[in-house]
Parts: C-alpha cells; sequence; structure tokens
C-alpha cells in the first residue's frame, strides 16, 4: 500500500473520530453549563449568530486593527477549511474545486496563523500564556498539513515535480522512503491540528472559544445588547427565593456558565479595568477564568495570565457546588469593581462581568450579610432615613430653603419636567451644580418641579452593594410616589439615578423618559432657549461619567454643550467609550479595598496629561471624586457650573 | 416685708461724720434719700489718677485703680452661712465625687438639691452621701448643710451593691423628701437605678429641669421629653439647675449609722491601663491628627506618644497610605468628640470640618493662616509642624519632670 | 469563643432611627446580640417583649433575625403594657446563666431601669455598660467583664453567675444583618401570663424634645460696668488666637491643653 494510499485511507477514520470526540466534549460541556440555573433561552438568537459574530464582535475586535485582521484571516479561513475537510476528506466529495478552496483557505488561515505567531513573540502583559502560546503553532500545524494534504490532490503539484508524485512512484525507493516518512509526518501533523480545533474545541483548549463563544452570542443573556441595542440594567431576582444571589458556580444562570466558557483570555478588559490599574486585587479577565474553574472543578493554578493584584496564583480552588468567595475568589475581588463596565465594553465575546460580580455581591450582602467597609453602615442609613449618609429625611429640601421651588403634591400636581434631586441634595459640593441647573432651566423658562422631602434615594448604590431588597423597596417607593404626578419628563444632574430611572424601575413597573441634565440642556440649546456665550477660551477636558457614557451610550450632548461655550476640548487619551472610571461607581468608595493608589489620582493624571486647567464632569459622584485629588490639580466643574458662567441672560425677561 | 420706709438717723449721722469709725462703710454703701429713693454720691465715683485728675471709667476695665483694687479684694468676701439646725425633711444627694472631687454635675445636682430644700421657705437639709475618697474641700459652698462619708478601704473600689445598700439605710432612717443622684456614666446612673429598683420606686430619669412640681426628663434616648410630677427619686443631667453660688452651708457630718456589710457578687479587678490608640476614635478626649502637611510621619507618632494622644488623620493621609482607614477623621470616616482636638498638616476640607464639628477645642498647626482649619481653631500655630511638635514634646516633657518633682517633696 | 453549656438570652427592643424615626435594629440591643453570638453561638436565645402591630415592626424586628439568629421569642404586649413583668415571668422559666440587653431603649420613657428590675425579680446581680465577656467559669460561677468608663477607659469587674448586664454602645459593633436569613427567621410567639398595663405613664405628658438652652457663663457682677461687659463681650465663636514662631506656639498650645486638663 503506498503511503498515499494509507493517508486517503486514514483521513476519514481521523476526521471522524475527532468529530466524534468533539461532539461527545461538546454534550460534556453542555453539561456542565446545565448545573446553572434556569434562564429564558432564546433559541432565535442562534439564527442571528453569523450577524452577531461579524458585526457586534468583531466592532469590539476593530478597535485593535491588527487583531481583526489577524483573526479575519485565521477564523476564517478555519471554518472555511473544516467545511471543506469535512467534505473533502470525511465525505469524500472529489470535486477539484474544492480541493483549490481548501488550499486557499489553508494559505489564508496559515496566513493569518503568522501574525498571530508574530503578536505571541513579545505578547504583553494582558495576554494569556499556556495554552494560549500553543494555538498559533497548532493553527499553522493545522493549516500547513492540510494544505500539504492536499496539494497532491489538487494536481498542482503533479505538474510541478512529476517525477516525485507520479503514479510509478512506487518504484522509487528513495522516494518511497520519502513518501512514508512525509506521510507520517503529515499525519502527525493532522492528529495535532485536528486534536487542537476539534478535540480542544469542545474539551476545554484554547478553541473552546469559538464553540462556546458561538453559542454565547446566539443564547446571550441580554438579546437586546446586539444589533446597536442597549441593555446595561441589572437583572432583578425574586426575594422570595430560597437563596437570594450566587453563591457556587451552579447558582449561576446556565447562560452565564455558557458566557463564561467564550472567554478568549485576551485580557482587554484587564487593560481597561481602573481597579487593576489600581493594584487592587481585581482581574476581570481572571474573574472568569475562575468561574470557568469553578464550574469544571479545580484549582486556578493552570491559568497562564496576570493574578489578581497581590494575590497568588494556585492558592485558589473550587467547584460547581462549593461556595467560590474565599475558596475561590477572595471577598475583596468582588467588592474592588467599580461596575464601570469597561471590561464589558471591551470584552470581544460581549462577556457579562458586571452582572456576574453584582449576583455574588447579592449573596455577600442578602444572605451573609458581610458588606465590607462602610458598607453596612450606608445600607443601614438607606433603609432606615432612605439616604446614605443617615440624613433626616425631612431636611432634603434644606439647601433649596432659597429656591422658591415648585413641589410636586404641595405646590403644584403636574409640571413638564420633574427635575431628580438625588443624593446631591445633603452634598455642599453638589448643591452647587443644583442651582446652576435650577437657575438654567428658569432661564429657559422650562415648567418644572420637585418631589421635594418624599423623594427617595434611587436606589443604584443599594444595588450594586448587593442588596436587592433595600433597591426595590426604594425603587417601589420612588414610583409609587411618582405615579401620583403628572409630568412628561425627568431630568437629572445624577447619571446613576438616570440609569436606574431609565433602565432599571421598567421591571417594577416604572416607564420614564428620562432625561441627564446634559442631554436635556443640550436639547434647549439647540432650539434656541438657552444661549450660551461662545467666547471664553477655557483650557478644558472632559470626563466622561461610566453611568452616562457606557451605560447609556450618552457621549455628544456634554460635549455638543462644551462646544456652544466656544471651548475646545482637550480630549483624554482614555475618553468616550474607553474613559477610565473615577472610582466612584459601585461602592467602591464605600467599601474601600486598598490597592496601590486611588483610582481617581490616576483619573486627575488623565486629565492632567491634557494640560487643561478644568475638568468638566457630569456626574456629582466624578466631581467629589475628582475634588478629593489633592491640590494642585485642575479646578472641577460641573458642566451645569460652566453653562451658567457662560448664560446670555434675556434682557426681555425685565 | 412691709413697704413703708424707714429712715435710720445713726446711718445718716455716720454718712454724714467723715470722722466716725463706721464712716467708710456707710457712705459707700447705698444711700437713700429722706424719701426712700436710692442716691447716687458722684464723689465716690471714679479714683484719682496718678497725676492727680479724678478719672471715672465706665468701660469697667480700669487697671491700676484703687476702686478696682478694692472691689478685687471685696470679691473675696465670707458668702453668708445658710443654717438649718432642725431640718424640717431632709434631701439626700449622692455624689459621684469622680477622683474625690466635686464636677460639674455633682455641684449642679447639690444645686438643684437646695432649690428643693428651700422652696416656699421650707427648711430642709441637704444630705450628701460620699463614698470613697473625698478630697473636696469646697463642700460648704456647693451647697452640702449635712455630710455622710463612708471611707473605709472597700468604698476605694466599684461596689454598687454596698453603696446601694448603704443608701437604703440612709433612705429607711431619714425618709428624705427627695433623693437626688447625677444620672451619669460615673456611677450615679448605676446607683439609682440600682436604688430604685431595691426600694421599689419608679425615678424619674434624665431630669433636665424642674418647674414647681413637675419634671421634664429626656426620654426615646434624646427624642422626647416627658413632663412628670416630681417623683421622690431623680437621676438628673447636668446642668439641671444652677449650682450653689450664693451661700455657704454647714456641711456637718451626720451621725453614720452602723453600715452593714452585705455580700457583694461584683469584685473590682480595678482599670485595665488603655493605650491611647486603643480607644476607638469617636470615643476619644484628645486627638492628635495628621494631614497632607506632615512630612515626618515618625515624630508625628512619637508626640502622640508623648502627648499620650489618640491619632488621627485626613483623608489624604489615609488615601497615601500614612495612615490606616479606621484613623480618618471626617464625615467620610469617624465623626470625632474629642475635648481636644490638635489638626496638625490639615488645611479642612468640609468632609472633615464636619467630622470634627462636636469637638470642643480645635488647635491647629499649619503653615497656611488662610486655610479653613485655622479659621475654625481656638488657638492656631503658624509655623513648620515638625518643629513645633518637637517644641511641644520638650516642653511637655519638662513640664511632667517639674510634676514628678513636686510629688517627690 | 462558644461556651457549650452556657445559656445566654439577649433581650432585644424596637429602636428609633434618631433622624426618620422610623423603626430599626436597637443599637445597643443590637450590641447585646452581638456579644450573646460571640458567647453562645447558635444557642443564644432572643426574647422581645412589645407589640408586632405594624409591618415596619416586623422588619425591625426581623433585622435581628438577619444577625444569624434562628428564632426570637415573642411576647406581645399591647403598647402600654409593663413589659418587666412579661419579662420576668417569661425568664424565670428560662433560668439563663446570663441576659444581656443594651443599656437604655431609644423609645418610650428609655429610663434604663429594666435590668435592674429584672435583676430585682429574678434575684440576680446586675451590671451595666459592659463591652466584653472575658471569661466564664463555669465551676465557680464567675464571670470576668470588661466595663466602659468615660474616654474609652475599662474597668475590669468579676461577677457571679447568674447574672444581667446591660451592653455599650461602646461594645463591639454589631454585626451587619442580612435580608435572607431574616425574612427566612421564625418569630415565636409565646404564651403571656401577666399583661399589666402601665398607668402612671398614661398620666405623662410626652413632646417633642426641646433643643436644651446652652449654658451661659453667668456673670454674678456687683456692677453695671462689668455686667455690660459681660453682656457685650465677644461671645465665643469667633476666629481664634493665631501665634507665629514655634517656641511661641508650643507654648500656647501647652497652656491650653493643661487648662483644658487633657495632659
Amino acid at each position: 500500500m503506498s503511503s498515499s494510499a494509507l493517508l486517503s485511507q486514514i483521513m476519514p477514520i481521523l476526521i471522524f473520530v475527532a468529530l466524534l470526540l468533539a461532539i461527545i466534549g461538546a454534550v460534556r460541556r453542555a453539561l456542565l453549563w446545565s448545573q446553572g440555573q434556569k434562564s429564558t433561552i432564546h433559541w432565535s438568537g442562534i439564527l442571528a449568530v453569523p450577524r452577531r459574530y461579524l458585526v457586534d464582535l468583531h466592532h469590539v475586535v476593530a478597535r485593535d486593527k491588527y487583531m481583526s485582521n489577524t483573526h479575519v484571516a485565521t477564523a476564517g479561513g478555519f471554518v472555511l477549511t473544516a467545511l471543506l475537510v469535512i467534505a473533502v476528506y470525511l465525505f469524500d466529495i472529489a470535486a477539484q474545486i474544492l480541493n483549490y478552496m481548501l488550499l486557499a483557505s489553508t494559505m489564508l488561515m496559515f496566513i493569518g496563523s503568522v501574525f498571530v505567531l508574530k503578536r505571541r513573540k513579545n505578547p504583553p502583559a494582558n495576554l494569556s500564556l499556556g495554552p494560549w502560546s500553543r494555538l498559533p503553532k497548532s493553527l499553522l500545524i493545522f493549516s500547513s498539513s492540510f494544505f500539504f494534504l492536499t496539494l497532491p490532490a489538487s494536481g498542482l503539484l503533479s505538474d510541478l515535480v512529476p517525477e516525485l508524485f507520479s503514479s510509478n512512484i512506487a518504484e522509487n525507493i528513495a522516494g518511497n522512503i520519502a513518501g512514508w516518512l512525509m506521510a507520517v509526518v503529515l499525519i502527525a501533523g493532522i492528529i495535532w491540528g485536528l486534536g487542537e480545533m476539534f478535540f480542544g474545541m469542545t474539551w476545554g483548549g484554547p478553541m473552546k472559544h469559538a464553540f462556546a463563544g458561538a453559542l454565547h452570542l446566539g443564547l446571550h443573556r441580554r438579546q437586546t445588547r446586539f444589533g446597536g441595542g442597549q441593555s446595561t440594567g441589572l437583572f432583578a431576582i425574586d426575594l422570595a427565593e430560597d437563596k437570594l444571589g450566587v453563591e457556587k458556580p451552579e447558582d449561576f444562570k446556565w447562560n452565564q456558565l455558557l458566557s463564561f466558557d467564550a472567554c478568549v483570555e485576551c485580557g482587554r478588559c484587564e487593560k481597561a479595568c481602573p481597579a487593576f490599574a489600581a493594584g487592587q486585587p481585581l482581574n476581570p479577565k481572571k474573574l472568569i477564568q475562575d468561574m470557568v474553574v469553578g464550574m469544571a472543578g479545580g484549582s486556578d493554578a493552570k491559568f497562564a495570565g496576570s493574578p489578581y493584584p497581590g494575590i497568588e496564583i494556585g492558592t485558589h480552588k473550587g467547584g460547581a457546588i462549593i461556595p467560590i468567595v474565599n475558596g475561590l475568589v477572595e471577598a475583596d475581588t468582588l467588592w474592588s469593581c467599580t461596575t464601570c463596565r469597561a471590561c464589558v465594553q471591551e470584552c470581544p465575546m460581549m462577556i457579562e462581568h458586571v452582572d456576574a460580580i453584582v449576583d455574588m455581591r447579592r449573596f455577600e450582602t442578602l444572605e451573609k450579610g458581610q458588606t465590607p467597609g462602610k458598607g453596612s453602615e450606608i445600607l443601614e442609613n438607606l433603609i432606615a432615613t432612605d439616604n446614605p449618609n443617615g440624613f433626616a429625611p425631612a431636611s432634603r429640601m434644606n439647601w433649596a430653603a432659597d429656591q422658591n421651588l415648585a413641589v410636586l403634591g404641595q405646590d403644584v400636581e403636574k409640571a413638564d419636567v420633574l427635575l431628580w434631586i438625588g443624593d446631591a441634595a445633603f452634598d455642599m459640593r453638589n448643591q452647587r451644580t443644583l442651582r446652576a441647573m435650577i437657575k438654567l432651566l428658569r432661564a429657559a423658562k422650562v415648567d418644572f418641579a420637585v418631589l421635594g422631602e418624599q423623594e427617595c434615594d434611587s436606589g443604584d448604590l443599594a444595588r450594586r452593594l448587593g442588596d436587592e431588597a433595600t433597591f426595590q423597596r426604594l425603587a417601589k417607593t420612588n414610583i409609587a410616589l411618582m405615579s401620583k404626578y403628572q409630568f412628561s419628563t425627568i431630568v437629572t444632574a445624577d447619571p446613576h439615578a438616570f440609569h436606574c430611572l431609565k433602565n432599571e424601575y421598567r421591571d417594577f413597573g416604572g416607564q420614564y423618559h428620562v432625561q441627564h441634565h446634559s442631554g436635556f440642556f443640550a436639547d434647549l440649546v439647540k432650539k434656541g432657549a438657552i444661549k450660551l456665550q461662545a467666547n471664553k477660551a477655557l483650557s478644558l477636558t472632559y470626563h466622561d461619567p461610566c453611568y452616562l457614557g457606557r451605560y447609556n451610550g450618552e457621549y455628544d450632548a456634554p460635549r455638543y454643550l462644551l462646544q456652544a461655550m466656544g471651548i475646545q476640548i482637550k480630549e483624554m487619551e482614555r475618553s468616550q467609550t474607553i474613559a477610565r472610571c473615577c472610582g466612584g461607581g459601585g461602592g467602591a468608595p464605600v467599601t474601600d479595598i486598598p490597592g496601590k493608589q486611588r483610582i481617581p489620582d490616576m483619573r486627575m493624571a488623565d486629565a492632567k496629561e491634557t494640560q487643561a486647567e478644568i475638568v468638566a464632569v457630569a456626574c456629582p459622584q466624578c466631581s467629589l471624586m475628582l475634588e478629593g485629588v489633592v491640590e494642585p490639580r485642575p479646578e472641577v466643574k460641573d458642566i451645569a457650573e460652566l453653562m451658567l458662567d457662560a448664560l446670555v441672560e434675556d434682557s426681555t425677561n425685565e | 416685708m412691709s413697704d413703708i420706709f424707714r429712715r435710720d438717723p445713726r446711718a445718716e449721722w455716720i454718712a454724714r461724720n467723715r470722722l466716725h469709725p463706721m464712716h467708710k462703710p456707710v457712705a459707700e454703701g447705698p444711700v437713700r434719700g429722706p424719701s426712700g429713693l436710692l442716691r447716687k454720691n458722684p464723689h465716690a465715683v471714679g479714683f484719682i489718677g496718678p497725676n492727680g485728675i479724678k478719672r471715672i471709667d465706665r468701660s469697667g476695665a480700669s487697671t491700676g485703680g484703687s476702686a478696682t483694687r478694692q472691689s478685687a479684694k471685696q470679691t473675696e468676701v465670707i458668702l453668708p452661712l445658710h443654717k438649718v439646725d432642725e431640718p424640717d425633711f431632709y434631701i439626700v444627694v449622692a455624689l459621684d465625687l469622680v477622683s474625690g472631687r466635686l464636677n460639674g454635675h455633682d455641684k449642679d445636682v447639690l444645686g438643684l438639691a437646695q432649690k428643693l430644700a428651700n422652696i416656699d421657705e421650707a427648711k430642709g437639709a441637704v444630705v450628701a452621701v460620699a463614698f470613697g475618697e473625698l478630697k473636696e474641700e469646697n463642700l460648704d459652698v456647693a451647697g452640702v448643710d449635712r455630710l455622710i462619708h463612708f471611707y473605709t478601704d472597700a468604698y476605694q473600689e466599684y461596689n454598687p451593691e454596698q453603696r446601694c445598700a448603704d443608701l437604703q439605710v440612709i433612705v429607711k432612717e431619714l425618709q428624705p423628701r427627695h433623693i437626688l443622684l447625677p444620672d451619669s456614666i460615673n456611677g450615679g446612673g448605676d446607683l439609682g437605678r440600682r436604688l430604685a429598683a431595691k426600694l421599689g420606686q419608679r425615678p424619674a430619669c434624665g431630669v433636665w429641669k424642674v418647674n414647681g412640681d413637675q419634671v421634664v426628663c429626656r426620654a426615646s434616648a434624646g427624642k422626647n421629653d416627658i413632663t412628670r410630677t416630681l417623683p421622690t427619686l431623680m437621676l438628673v443631667l447636668e446642668e439641671c439647675s444652677e449650682p450653689v453660688s450664693e451661700t455657704r452651708h454647714q456641711s456637718l457630718i451626720m451621725p453614720l449609722n452602723e453600715s452593714q456589710e452585705i455580700n457583694s457578687t461584683i469584685e473590682d479587678q480595678g482599670n485595665i491601663s488603655v493605650d491611647p490608640n486603643a480607644i476607638p476614635l469617636a470615643e476619644a478626649g484628645f486627638i492628635l491628627s495628621g494631614g497632607n502637611g506632615i512630612t515626618d510621619w515618625a515624630n508625628f507618632h512619637s508626640t502622640a506618644k508623648s502627648l499620650r494622644a489618640t491619632e488621627g488623620a485626613s483623608r489624604v493621609a489615609v488615601d497615601d497610605g500614612n495612615m490606616p482607614r479606621e484613623r480618618q477623621v471626617g464625615a467620610t470616616g469617624t465623626w470625632v468628640t474629642a475635648q481636644v482636638y490638635i489638626a496638625v498638616g490639615i488645611s479642612g476640607a468640609v468632609q472633615h470640618m464636619q467630622g470634627i464639628g462636636k469637638c470642643d477645642k480645635v488647635i491647629a498647626i499649619n503653615t497656611d493662616e488662610s486655610c479653613d482649619m485655622v479659621k475654625r481653631a481656638d488657638l492656631s500655630a503658624i509655623g513648620d509642624s515638625s518643629e513645633i511638635l518637637a517644641e511641644l514634646v520638650s516642653l511637655v516633657e519638662q513640664n511632667n519632670n517639674e510634676k514628678g518633682a513636686d510629688h517627690d517633696q | 469563643m462558644t461556651n457549650n453549656n452556657l445559656s445566654v438570652i439577649s433581650l432585644i427592643s424596637i429602636g428609633e432611627h434618631p433622624t426618620s424615626r422610623r423603626p430599626r435594629r436597637a443599637e445597643q440591643d443590637a450590641r447585646a446580640v452581638e456579644l450573646g453570638l460571640k458567647l453562645a453561638g447558635e444557642r443564644l436565645k432572643a426574647l422581645y417583649a412589645g407589640t408586632i402591630e405594624s409591618p415596619s415592626i416586623e422588619v425591625a424586628l426581623r433585622s435581628y433575625l438577619g444577625m444569624g439568629l434562628a428564632e426570637i421569642n415573642i411576647l406581645n404586649l399591647s403598647d402600654p403594657a409593663d413589659a418587666t413583668l412579661a419579662l420576668a415571668e417569661h425568664l424565670k422559666a428560662e433560668r439563663p446563666d446570663m441576659i444581656l440587653t443594651g443599656v437604655r431603649a431609644e423609645n418610650g420613657e428609655s429610663s434604663g431601669m429594666m435590668p435592674y428590675l429584672l435583676a430585682e425579680q429574678l434575684g440576680m446581680s446586675v451590671i451595666t455598660s459592659i463591652v466584653e465577656v472575658s471569661s466564664i467559669d463555669k465551676v465557680t460561677q464567675q464571670a470576668e467583664v470588661l466595663q466602659a468608663l468615660p474616654r474609652g477607659q475599662r474597668r475590669k469587674l468579676k461577677i457571679k453567675l447568674p447574672f444581667i448586664a446591660s451592653v455599650d454602645m461602646a461594645a463591639d459593633a454589631p454585626r451587619q444583618s442580612a435580608y435572607g436569613p431574616a425574612m427566612r427567621g421564625k418569630l415565636v410567639m409565646n404564651q403571656l401570663s401577666v399583661q399589666v398595663e402601665d398607668t402612671l405613664r398614661s398620666k405623662w405628658q410626652i413632646n417633642e424634645g426641646q433643643k436644651r438652652p446652652k449654658r451661659l457663663k453667668i456673670v454674678k457682677a456687683k456692677t453695671a460696668a462689668d455686667r455690660f461687659k459681660a453682656a457685650t463681650a465677644k461671645v465665643e465663636g469667633g476666629s481664634g488666637k493665631i501665634v507665629h514662631g514655634s517656641s511661641e506656639s508650643a507654648k500656647e498650645i501647652l497652656k491650653m491643653l493643661i487648662d483644658e486638663g487633657v495632659l
């Protein structure tokens, strides 16, 4: 039997075995996911996978052009190759065109793999090593093996070197030996290649991301985030359940477990994470990988990326029915997160890190009562006084004693605009912003009113600290209160309240038209209701609040307003979608997990780099965090304050 | 008293006669005209200045004048003695006597007791009960008519059960109209409640005002006031009444009934020495707090040690890792209530100022005279903090040595 | 430190938030529960005497369950009733080694008499303002406790078992109340043997707490000039004294420290 005959006989068996093993692995993996809790299965999503892959996923990948092109070549080449290999070698469809296509696809894949290998030469710190360093080699072997396997069949080679591959090659002993040798090498390469690409795909190799990722894209828990949509509100939980929040990996929803398997360990989340940069013990990539370890059982020793800052790799283990916190993951890791969503924004696989973190925080707070730092005090205050710092609810309107505000239910029953005050009512710094807003609203002759003393905290902080019970109580109280009055729009200066009112009250029957003050004022300026002086040449940079930008996609309105004041914004390197958090979200200032440096200091350093003299903010939390940075530093001013400075008073008023 | 004004011809005569030995006191006292109206003697006003010219100083701030010197002498007058020889009833006051002396709270309680003893021209005697060491010399001016003093060794310790039994004996014997105790953490609150439980009486606790036969008590942990009729047993708060200031009292030692010794279930093992830094910041009475302006933290710590002050810090000092988080003072850290708060190198962010709002005295040490902390401080030292602290430490040590020397003598 | 054959009961009440006036877990009682949990662990019993009419009171009561108690025994009393008798009857049957409670309630009379009255009726020792139970000796029937004194000072005491102790605010802060266990814990209703109405209280007049006037420095001035000076002198509060130079400063600071008596 000739070597080529052997090859053609052995190929279908090899591919069949690889596919069979892959299917067994897939079932095994699916069983792992099915340990999770029930969740709606969005079957229709499966059909949308190609579109989501090509549009949504590549939209994220394309932020790194090099990687995007590399991935198109490699992944496209691989998908084509895999399909063609099955057609040609398993089903033995002998169409010459397929051979040519196969050659082309392996070539494409090979080229892509070369670039993958090149990138792996001096890998940046955010990339994982270990099996992920093996992958480019496997890709090269897979593609080259099938290239050389297909080469003779395509007949291209026989034209070039007929004496070597001619039919009477058996008479050439030397050639025979070379042929056998080549066959053995090819078979070895193919076994390696198939092993990595087919077997490894479902048995936990790096290629797992392709299999789990495709399913994850289809069955994603947030179907509406694809196709340009947005879905950032946290999921509500039923407070009557026997267990609140996630204690063990099996307590996650099954599609969350699936999402963890989709991780490609690209480390973009790690690069974006402010807590990681500040040296707090959080690395979103490691967290997701730990969840994978937890789901399958084992230790984190095999993780080949950056550790949680300050925590050694290999010291933690877990399993599907073993509590996560303090076995697999330290509690401090969960509490370091500022819920800024930078990781989610950057994740090409659309993994929802923040959801997972908040789910685990919920168990810590609602079941264990272990909210760290001042968390428990803050939550107690929210329960007893409806504001995080325990001020008398009756003093909520003290700041506005001189403002003569119309209070719904007392002075008026309806208004065009409900001005949501939020926690700034108790903070002297942010009262300045509120006063500026009120002057602007009056200048624009907007009919507005406030809820007065009856307004409660939006519940944002309680929810991010895991206290879903308090959040739901506050949300329901606020919704019941607002249902008594008529208004068309809610306007607030607090992006956190904005996000809650807009996206999270919906689950409890509160559907509102909510605008952040920047958006609302931008409309007023466009309409000409507010006129701004355009002669100021301020040296200014703008800091995007996470809950306005990443959570609600509002990047333009604040910039429009600043430009309307004639300001040339000196953008920071990290702005808009990749803006760095001020460190004030998610209860991070409350839990206060120690790190090497503080997040607001890092953000202020970003601002200083632009040489700006003013940092414009659009969030009371950001203004507090950034003003907390030791001077000398740029001045921190809210957009409303800047607008008030530039306001052209309408003389027809008097 | 009758409203009819009666002339005193003798006094008038003495006032006219400058050579009369009694002339000066009589003439300087109030002089009444024939109709009984008070008369002012314009010649007696003022003093003769150094150049022989008469000066009248209406600001009251005159120094060197003979008139003021006289008035200084006059302040040392002996207060009139209030005598109660045959009391109609007794009012028993159990004093706290922190380190053997009357504190403000004790004096206020005695003031209230005297008020109750002399209500409507009544003749009651205030019986002060003192346990243990008694170093106070001014019991008479504080309003003690009678004194019962238990001073055996057993009373040097915390023995509330014995004290309660003694009070029971006294109450049984004297049948006092009222029993007053300071509602304090220094023993009075505890003792009063023990006694109330033993006597089966319902006390009025947290009394802060007595209006005739009504008392006003703090209730609901300070949120409400209860107005109720005057009971026998009262635990009164500080400043419930003005202390006695215009009379002197006998403070006679009352014959002591043999106190019967009871079996105590509580045994005092003595105070344990508390490291100033182990005291929770919110409770600490003396805080040395450091901020961004401190360059030499070792010096700061050693100063705190020699002053025996509890250490605090501003947020920035904590963020920079110079101090642990639980040491942070301010609205975002701990709200402190210290009697003396020394802010070293803290310019005074709003949150910090909020946190020290309840401090009694604030001392600022800062290089910037215009900072907010200096505006708030009762005393501000402008200059290099490490120099000032070093100087302070040496002064304190010198002071301690002197004290030590005094004790040796 | 949990002692296996020690029976501890924490008495709990419904607190009242100082600013919002809403029912809550009382701060001192929560510390008593915390101390009890440290001493007896799961075997700590909690006892509440009072009304549970409104849902907000039940929520407040449940917040004690959220600390890790399996159940709370309730003596359901109508509002003006005297809780002491009901408690004493119940506790007589229980015969605990140790009863822990707060120093005073956050609402009602808050006289702080409860531990003393119970001690009298049960014939137990009573001790106030403890912060810690450092050791318990079941053989000699003695416990060693730390008592809070002003300004963070502590006194060590030995006390005979059984005893009632009120727990001071300076004791360890109570653990956080977790919502899940709070909602799942049991509220056990107990039979009431006695219910005596507090008749005295109905005669009282209860008002919102008035702000107490700050005591003025009384100047018993003999002359009009002195009185005038006292009345017009700049009231404390304006900016303080400012000194320059390190030795001057140190002297002034020392003077103030000595005047204030903190050295």
